[in-house]
């Protein structure tokens, strides 16, 4: 079945049967589904949504890039920059927090955060949850989740030799990160 | 005319203290309106219940998530969207915030008016964000804020000011692509006499012995906010009411159209 364009708060057009599952984009107030937002509907599965391809505030589980903006014993500060793929507009990043037991999902007790990221890296992580009014909880506790970029002290781009260990390729020089497995390997 | 006291503004480039203004011929349209009307005349230019035609377009500015500019004869507004972003207060909010800020511009009205944010501003801004606030899904974005800068470029009549800026605030929040309720449309009307007469110009808000603004969601046949501001019993303010809503389903198709070719031309 194919949708016109619908504006916020026109009624979606549904075949009669079951209830379709509500996805983001729609609601539903007196068993009328409709529109949230301008966009076409879509089916995706058996659910009903419409989407659109624009920058979102961190929601639990969305996957997030973010640049260390501090370290301290107990966590690291990023500045979340992309959410879900998507770009935040410049200016508008928002803050996250990766917690000493949210870094790696063994040991996590000897945890020591200077070994594992450094200012200025790019992380990838998942959001666990809104967090406290300042920042986000991320989480790096899985193989493909970590600094996915890092200068090293020479100030060259390092390449990662395992997921504790980067290496920079101008002095050789191996520095200690968490590193994400790259995709595909 | 010249004060005493200077309004010297340091971030500007200040003109001599004490000016004059420059003498020109009578001009022959000034205060039309209050030279050719008077009470108990039907209304000059457009019937009672006719509202001015509307100009709209959505998605103006591009360095805002949304934004649309509206134009209904000398009223002229452009209002940006910017958000949800991070929300800048200390403490947890499991809804989002949206915040409303009305500037005018100094050549907006007859008089200039000074380049700082004055005391007329914030009943503007309060009404627009209460037209507002129950139509947005804010419950969606917690620890988010969402905040609407509405610029007024050419002033006439406050009334048409609140109910315009409403409207494009509402069409910026849909092109942004923030999730709403629905679109928010809302209209002024004024008492003349016994007669209501619908989006009133500046001069005929004055000449009226009470105004009124209603906000509301057409798609769910709600109303978001009624502003009165007079003498109006309440049988008067329920006809106000009326008409606003007869008119309310118009301003909705002009809005409609304009958001639906923004999105056709922006896929295309």
């Amino acid at each position: 079945m194919s949708f016109s364009t619908l504006l916020p708060g026109q009624p979606i057009p549904v075949s009669r049967g079951p209830a379709p599952q509500l996805g983001g984009g729609t609601y539903q107030r007196d068993g009328q589904i409709r529109a949230s937002v301008v966009g076409i509907p879509q089916f995706q599965g058996s659910t009903l949504s419409i989407t659109r391809i624009r920058p979102n505030p961190p929601a639990p589980n969305s996957v997030i890039l973010g640049t260390v903006t501090r370290l301290s014993p107990l966590q690291a500060n990023i500045s979340i920059t992309v959410v879900d793929g998507v770009p935040l507009p410049a200016g508008e990043e928002f803050s996250g927090v990766i917690r000493v037991q949210d870094v790696r999902a063994t040991e996590k007790d000897k945890v020591k955060i200077a070994d594992c990221f450094h200012g200025g890296d790019v992380v990838k992580g998942v959001v666990i949850s809104l967090g406290d009014a300042r920042s986000y909880y991320v989480t790096t506790a899985r193989n493909d989740l970590g600094v996915i970029f890092a200068t090293s002290e020479a100030g060259a781009a390092m390449q990662p030799v395992s997921w504790q260990e980067m290496r920079c390729p101008k002095t050789g020089k191996i520095e200690k990160r968490k590193c994400a497995k790259p995709e595909g390997m | 005319m010249s004060h005493w006291q200077t309004n010297f503004d340091r971030r500007r480039i200040n003109g001599p203290e004490e000016s004059f203004p420059p003498v020109y011929d009578e001009e022959e349209d000034q205060d039309v309106f209050e030279q050719q009307w008077k009470e108990g005349q039907p209304r000059l230019g457009r019937g009672p219940r006719e509202i001015r035609p509307i100009y709209f377009r959505p998605g103006f500015i591009s360095q805002a998530n949304g934004s649309a500019y509206i134009e209904t004869e000398k009223t002229k507004i452009a209002c940006a969207v910017y958000g949800p972003r991070q929300s800048k207060s200390t403490t947890y909010n499991e809804k989002g915030k949206l915040n409303v800020e009305v500037k005018f511009t100094p050549f907006s009205c007859k008089r200039r008016r000074a380049p700082m944010r004055d005391a007329e501003d914030r009943p503007i801004a309060t009404q627009i964000h209460q037209a507002l606030l129950s139509s947005v899904r804010l419950e969606l974005l917690p620890k988010s804020s969402i905040d609407i800068f509405v610029t007024i470029i050419e002033n006439d009549g406050i009334e048409g000011c609140i109910a315009a800026g409403s409207i494009a605030a509402s069409a910026a929040l849909a092109d942004a692509g923030i999730e709403m309720f629905g679109l928010v449309v809302s209209c002024s009307a004024a008492m003349v006499g016994k007669e209501i007469w619908l989006d009133p110009t500046e001069d005929e808000a004055k000449a009226a012995t009470a105004t009124f603004v209603c906000a509301g969601m057409p798609a769910l046949g709600t109303i978001t906010s009624l502003w009165q501001n007079g003498r109006l019993t309440p049988q008067e303010s329920v006809q106000c009411l009326e008409a606003c809503q007869e008119r309310s389903t118009d301003i909705h198709l002009v809005v409609a159209h304009g958001l639906l070719e923004s999105v056709d031309s922006s896929d295309g």
